[in-house]
């Protein structure tokens, strides 16, 4: 949070905030429906490279389904259709030539819940870059991944055991290890720690901070403190609307909207 | 002073329930497992002195003491190999289709509810659509060929149902990892659905030709014989089968054909648990790293 000084905002209910840097991800006046019932409306975002940017809101606001927008996953919800453009380095994710699974390739996720597969550790891990065709040294590239998740030390005398007979804490930043075992750019994390207890929380954040070096982080949480702790941008959804993004410290010290002033100030929500 | 923790009256009362629901539960399933001794007792107490190694090689005769179960036992598993042959990558391809990529269209549901009726069409039906079918039209006489598609036909609804099922068990969260991590619908299914869903599929199969291979209906219907004195060499020969040989025997008035038709149920009966055994071992094999 220190490089990013003299950054002006503008007022307005969807402004768009001055980010330094072109953005990896941007959002163009987007609305997610699902049949007749839109969850996410006339929402643009620019997401900056190499930061954590998180989304915010209370329950039912829409935050997850945006997230899952970017890497496609709402393919599978079988009435859920978008209008708008979701641009990763200016390429249409929707555009009709971008096949879905080269995006989920780039655009890594972690969910709520942990969930490994039942299968080995190593396995857990190398199965992704296997299927995607990778050609080199697993155990390096499993030990790597491992490494960067911070769970090398704690896993690797027993690679070769049932991911199952991890702790939760433990077996989500193995599921935070799968996804960066493929390399991608983005890592979306959807209340990645919601189902954890306090020390593994505090595990996945210390984690978060020493991702951002490398990857650009999108997080959505329901916990505010979370957010203001580990997130440079902020972005704050209500009842499907964005009603205020920018750097963190400003949208919780300075909100520019009383309604993000009552939420961050935990007057509802 | 009884205190506050004494159990009120109302309470009583539904311990009383649960303890009576739960008496009823458990007399019942001794009931059945009871009666199903009795029956293996009888059959056992009655074939035994019967069943010994000529009566494996021997063919039928009319000569109880020289009578033996080899075209019948040999039929049986002519008939039945075909029959998983055809009937499970059929079915297993069907459930994986409708679970799997089938998008919810009023035809898929169709299908769907016209699946779940074809398991509960007796089987004397599939029996006269077998000889349409197979036997005249497409003029494959009365072979084992013949007998081997109408049973696939009368197991394939069963097989599919379960399979769907054994799939649908198998945790969303799963699939969306997989997904997640690029891959394909096919990879997710090959590595992640079909393992995970696997002892349930292999369950049903086995229940399904289970069913098979006790039915005597379909193929009397399209004409398997009763009195067979040689083994089928390819799936075009003629066959009969352990329900229809035990069939013919019990129809006869000597006892001593009764006692070798009580040997032929032992025989048909192992070969039932000897295939629920592999079933049990495949399952616990496949079942993978567990916590």
């Amino acid at each position: 949070m220190t490089e990013n000084t003299a950054v002006t905002t503008e007022q307005g209910p969807t402004s768009e905030p001055a980010v330094g840097d072109a953005p990896i991800l941007e959002t163009v006046g987007v609305t997610i429906r699902y049949g007749d019932t839109p969850a996410i409306r006339d929402v643009s975002l620019r997401i900056p490279e190499r930061m954590i940017t998180a989304i915010i809101g209370p329950s039912g606001c829409g935050k997850s389904t945006l997230l899952r927008q970017f890497n496609r996953m709402n393919d599978f919800i079988p009435d859920a259709g978008m209008d708008g453009q979701i641009l990763y380095r200016g390429v249409d994710l929707y555009d009709r030539d971008v096949d879905p699974v080269e995006v989920r390739r780039r655009i890594g996720m972690v969910f709520q819940k942990p969930n490994p597969f039942p299968k080995t550790i190593f396995r857990n891990i190398a199965w992704g870059p296997v299927i995607n065709g990778f050609k080199g040294d697993l155990n390096e590239l499993v030990e790597s991944a491992l490494h960067k998740a911070a769970l090398w030390d704690e896993v690797k005398d027993r690679l070769h055991d049932s991911a199952l007979s991890l702790s939760g804490g433990q077996q989500q930043r193995l599921c935070i290890a799968r996804a960066l075992a493929l390399q991608p750019e983005i890592l979306l994390m959807d209340e990645p720690a919601s189902a954890l207890d306090p020390v593994s929380t505090a595990r996945i954040e210390d984690l978060c901070f020493e991702l951002k070096e490398r990857y650009t982080i999108v997080i959505v949480t329901h916990n505010m403190q979370q957010a203001a702790r580990v997130s440079d941008y902020t972005a704050f959804l209500d009842t499907g609307k964005l009603v205020e993004f920018g750097e963190t410290n400003q949208v919780f010290t300075r909100p520019q909207h009383k309604r993000t002033e009552d939420y961050v100030s935990g007057r509802f929500g | 002073m009884s205190g506050i923790l004494a159990a009120p009256k109302n309470l009583r009362r539904r311990r009383t329930q649960s303890a009576v629901f739960r008496w009823l539960c458990l007399s019942l399933t001794w009931l059945c497992l009871v009666l199903l001794a009795v029956l293996l007792v009888h059959a056992t107490r009655e074939g035994l002195p019967w069943l010994d190694w000529q009566f494996l090689t021997d063919f039928p005769s009319r000569f109880p003491e020289r009578a033996g179960i080899r075209s019948a036992l040999m039929g049986t598993l002519w008939v039945i190999g075909f029959t998983a042959l055809f009937s499970i990558p059929f079915g297993v391809a069907a459930a994986i289709y409708l679970e799997e990529y089938a998008e919810r269209t009023r035809v898929s549901s169709m299908i769907e509810v016209s699946i779940a009726n074809l398991a509960g069409v007796p089987s004397i039906v599939y029996g006269i659509l077998g000889l349409a079918l197979f036997v005249r039209w497409l003029a494959l006489g009365r072979s084992v060929l013949a007998g081997a598609l109408t049973l696939s036909l009368m197991v394939l609804p069963v097989i599919i149902i379960s399979s769907r099922e054994a799939m649908r068990a198998v945790p969303g969260s799963i699939r969306r990892a997989s997904y997640a991590l690029g891959a394909t619908k096919w990879q997710t299914v090959r590595h992640h659905v079909l393992p995970a869903a696997l002892p349930g599929i292999l369950t049903g199969t086995i229940l399904a030709l289970s069913r098979a291979i006790g039915e005597t209906a379909p193929l009397i219907m399209i004409g398997a014989l009763t009195y067979v004195a040689f083994v089928p060499q390819g799936p075009m020969d003629a066959f009969t089968a352990l329900p229809i040989q035990i069939f013919n025997w019990v129809s006869r008035p000597q006892e001593d054909f009764h006692a070798l038709a009580a040997a032929a149920i032992v025989v048909l009966l192992a070969v039932l648990l000897l295939m629920n055994a592999v079933a049990v071992i495949i399952r616990i094999r496949t079942q993978g790293p567990r916590s």
